[in-house]
């Protein structure tokens, strides 16, 4: 090539600056325009509220208005679907346990997510008695998948993630791909929230409908809900031969036990116990010298839980937890009465008389625990 | 490495790097070299093929140059043309002659059928070959005596799998007398950067998704609506597609001192079907009309000669697009539309002025579009057949649609016409730092609002 014209070492790149600082200005507009949309609340007053991000709002905030509500043996329970009890039944052993319960547990959400939740529901670590987290096992059985690479975590706690979150969260994935889209996706939250957006665009007026009367209804719909009375008898598992005889006519167990159940051990790479050790290790260090107890429970497993020949257990990462101060494990055996069929609605869930046991015993095992 | 990836942001900011940090002599062999790595990220073999084209073109441009007018310049021009098009034949047609040979003489339709892989971009760097080597013989284009700037020309990066045609005149006019981009070439070349990117990601794939949903399974989905609503998505999708990546290509050769040609004027926006083939792969339709229509005659010899001429050239220019009946078909539509306005125009040019006739004239020539989109994107003649009659005689059905893609192709709609009788965005190109920005910030807005970021949907010229 011809260079026509030599320019002074110096000066060599100044041609350069008009499209760098405009390229600079447009981000920082973006980050801006982002910002006053996404993290000032203007948006996530209109999530979805059967969205992940929607729901998770949902939950924090009616757990939020209610600490005014209760007194201060308040205790608050976290977990994911498999932690369905009835607060209601709970609070009606409060003057016998002495406790009054809340849930601000939300289906499909692991510790990760409940770090996020924890720490803006309770921001002075003082407003609740305990904290119960409830976990399928004390044992560290890694899964199918990296539960650090679940990306559903992103959508969950979207609208909670700061600026200064970006980094830390991001880099909780493993996996470049995930640790790129979670650190996009903290970093530009209308990337996350596109699906809502353009559903609400779509609709906005029945949006904005949906969005009051759930407002207006949440706290009574949750508080006052019955589960479902169906239930699996006639289940049988031949562990052996990992195959069941099922209830006719129900597709979504038959689904569940092929895949979530009835598997050979996955490889151990102690995944989940890394996992396990970050974020509860995070929320346990939250709470540290703190009046607020951490309490873990072992919830009811299923209605034909996996015996232990079948799983692999080479780590227990809540035992070890139960060595510091100010944390206590409820009985691993206090709910294996409740592993039952006519308890469970599917393969992972109770059901309304289910959910009525677990209450009362979990009320009785935790205010046990605590006095 | 298709260029809406991570990939290839960080591959183009490597090699501006290496080109701007390198010593001036070393900047083409960079540019080569990186363009010989981007084809090989798709498929290394056909780097093979790439150079054997490039050989013969650079050998047959020098012979054509040194020998005198007479039979053994034109024998050189027609091997060196046999070549491009027998590579361009056997990779892109050998299947579709095959198939249909087999079916003339009454053979199952694969007995001649080979596994080819068509290579990337063949259809272009072999146009774009041909235009260098009829020049070089019609004497309008010096031979290159250099054989890396020519392996330059057909494979450098920014245009080398869709376009545009870039005519070597206008490539080594900025090669052999390159210049540092201006400030306003990097402004115009991060903002068409920015702007394809947009078309691409956020309108495009978008529309992608509902035209995808409707030709995968046309069954599924019933009635007029449903018909009208796939065809109006596909007809957006590729243009936003394919505009989109000329956008792009133009912005990066932009920012490494190369001028490419406009290929898209807002062809949506034309008053009649002359009008948009005007505004329409600009490159490719001025190609044909250079390298095919006027040698054909062009409309030199009378009005049926000119008919004959519209067709032929509109029939090779839906072939060049694909070895399917479909293109074929696609061509000779587009070629009888221009045939019939031609006719009744007369040797009138086109009016194309804004007037209230044009309220008419522009949804029509859209509607007349779509129709020939139906052709370009079903998977066969009779799956056309179909769309058409649910498009002329389906009863109601859904519209596939939501309402924000309305919006969508409104907000669209707008610019368009902003730019076209206020040139919007070149406005926005020379505009103070804060308002160029600020049009900055807007399209990366709405690529997070609207760009589709969980699915990677492939550009569709990169299968031409």
């Amino acid at each position: 090539m011809i260079a026509v014209g030599e320019t002074r070492q110096s000066a060599r790149f100044v041609w350069l600056r008009r499209p760098l600082c405009a390229i600079l200005a447009a981000v920082a507009g973006l980050l801006a325009i982002d910002a006053l949309i996404f993290r000032t609340g203007l948006y996530t007053s209109i999530l979805e509220p059967e969205s992940s991000t929607g729901l998770f709002e949902l939950v924090l905030r009616r757990e939020y208005q209610a600490q005014s509500s209760y007194g201060r043996n308040l205790i608050v329970t976290l977990g994911d679907s498999r932690f369905a009890y009835y607060p209601r039944v709970a609070n009606q052993q409060t003057a016998v346990t002495g406790f009054a319960f809340r849930s601000a547990g939300v289906a499909g959400t692991n510790a990760r997510a409940w770090y996020y939740m924890l720490r803006d529901l309770d921001p002075t670590r003082d407003r609740y008695r305990a904290i119960v987290f409830g976990v399928e096992d004390y044992d560290d059985e890694d899964g199918a998948y990296d539960v650090s690479d679940d990306l559903s975590a992103l959508h969950y706690v979207a609208a909670r993630l700061c600026l200064t979150d970006v980094i830390p969260f991001a880099l909780s994935f493993h996996s470049p791909a995930e640790r790129w889209e979670a650190f996009r996706g903290s970093l530009f939250k209308g990337i996350v929230f596109q699906r809502d957006i353009l559903a609400f665009l779509s609709h906005p007026a029945k949006r904005v409908a949906d969005v009051k009367l759930t407002n207006g209804g949440y706290e009574q719909w949750t508080y006052g809900y019955v589960e479902t009375d169906r239930n699996v008898v006639g289940l049988k598992v031949d562990w052996p031969t990992l195959t069941a005889t099922l209830p006719p006519g129900n597709d979504v167990l038959r689904y569940q036990m092929n895949c979530c159940v009835l598997y050979r051990p996955y490889p151990q790479t102690g995944q989940l116990a890394a996992f396990r050790r970050k974020w509860f290790g995070r929320l346990l260090d939250r709470y540290r010298g703190t009046p607020t107890k951490v309490v873990f429970l072992r919830l009811p497993r299923g209605p034909s839980p996996r015996p232990d020949n079948l799983t692999q257990k080479k780590s227990s990462s809540i035992r070890e937890f139960a060595a510091r101060p100010g944390v206590l494990l409820v009985d691993e055996h206090a709910f294996d009465s409740l592993e039952r069929p006519e308890l469970f609605k599917d393969a992972f869930h109770l059901n309304n008389a289910g959910c009525s046991l677990l209450s009362v015993r979990m009320a009785q095992e935790v205010a046990k625990l605590l006095r | 490495m298709p260029f809406n990836t991570t990939r290839f942001f960080v591959f183009l900011a490597l090699v501006l790097v290496l080109f701007y940090t390198a010593p001036r002599a070393w900047r083409k062999y960079i540019l080569l070299a990186a363009s010989y790595y981007f084809y090989a990220s798709w498929n290394a073999k056909f780097i093979v093929l790439l150079l054997t084209l490039t050989v013969i073109d650079y050998t047959s441009g020098l012979w054509l140059e040194r020998m005198p007018p007479g039979p053994r310049r034109k024998a050189a021009l027609i091997f060196s043309l046999a070549a491009n098009l027998g590579f361009l034949g056997f990779f892109k047609y050998y299947n579709f002659l095959a198939a249909n040979l087999a079916l003339v003489i009454a053979r199952p339709p694969r007995s001649f059928f080979l596994e080819i892989v068509l290579p990337l971009g063949i259809s272009f760097h072999t146009f774009q070959s041909i235009s260098y080597v009829v020049d070089v013989y019609r004497g309008r284009q010096r031979a290159v005596r250099n054989p890396v700037d020519y392996a330059l020309f057909i494979c450098f990066f920014p245009q080398l799998v869709a376009g545009p045609i870039v005519r070597a005149r206008d490539f080594f006019r900025d090669l052999w007398a390159w210049q540092p981009p201006s400030p306003d070439d990097l402004s115009r070349g991060v903002f068409l950067i920015a702007l394809g990117l947009t078309k691409k990601m956020a309108f495009a794939d978008q529309f992608a998704k509902v035209a995808n949903e409707y030709f995968a399974n046309l069954a599924a989905h019933p009635g007029a609506l449903a018909a009208w609503s796939g065809v109006f998505a596909f007809g957006l999708q590729i243009y936003f597609d394919f505009s989109g990546y000329t956008d792009m290509a133009i912005g990066m050769a932009k920012l490494f001192g190369f001028h490419f040609p406009i290929n898209f004027r807002r062809p949506y926006l034309a008053g009649s079907i002359t009008d948009f083939w005007r505004r329409w792969h600009i490159s490719l339709s001025s190609w044909l009309r250079d390298y095919l229509y006027i040698p054909l005659g062009g409309s030199r010899r009378g009005p049926w000669l000119t008919y004959r001429n519209l067709l032929l050239t509109m029939l090779l220019g839906g072939l060049w697009h694909g070895a399917s009946w479909n293109f074929l078909i696609w061509g000779g539509y587009h070629g009888t539309l221009l045939a019939i306005e031609r006719a009744l125009r007369g040797e009138r040019p086109s009016a194309d002025e804004w007037n209230w006739a044009y309220l008419i004239r522009a949804p029509l020539t859209f509607v007349l579009a779509l129709i020939g989109w139906v052709f370009f994107r079903a998977a066969d003649l009779p799956q056309s057949v179909q769309v058409l009659r649910q498009m002329f005689g389906g009863s109601g059905g859904r519209v596939l649609l939501e309402p924000w893609h309305f919006g969508l192709a409104a907000l669209a709609l707008i610019l368009a016409v902003g730019e076209e009788r206020s040139e919007w965005f070149e406005r926005a190109i020379r505009a103070p730092m804060p308002v160029y920005s600020s049009a900055l910030a807007a399209m990366l807005l709405c690529l997070e609002i609207f760009g589709v970021l969980d699915a990677a949907i492939p550009f569709i010229y990169f299968q031409f």
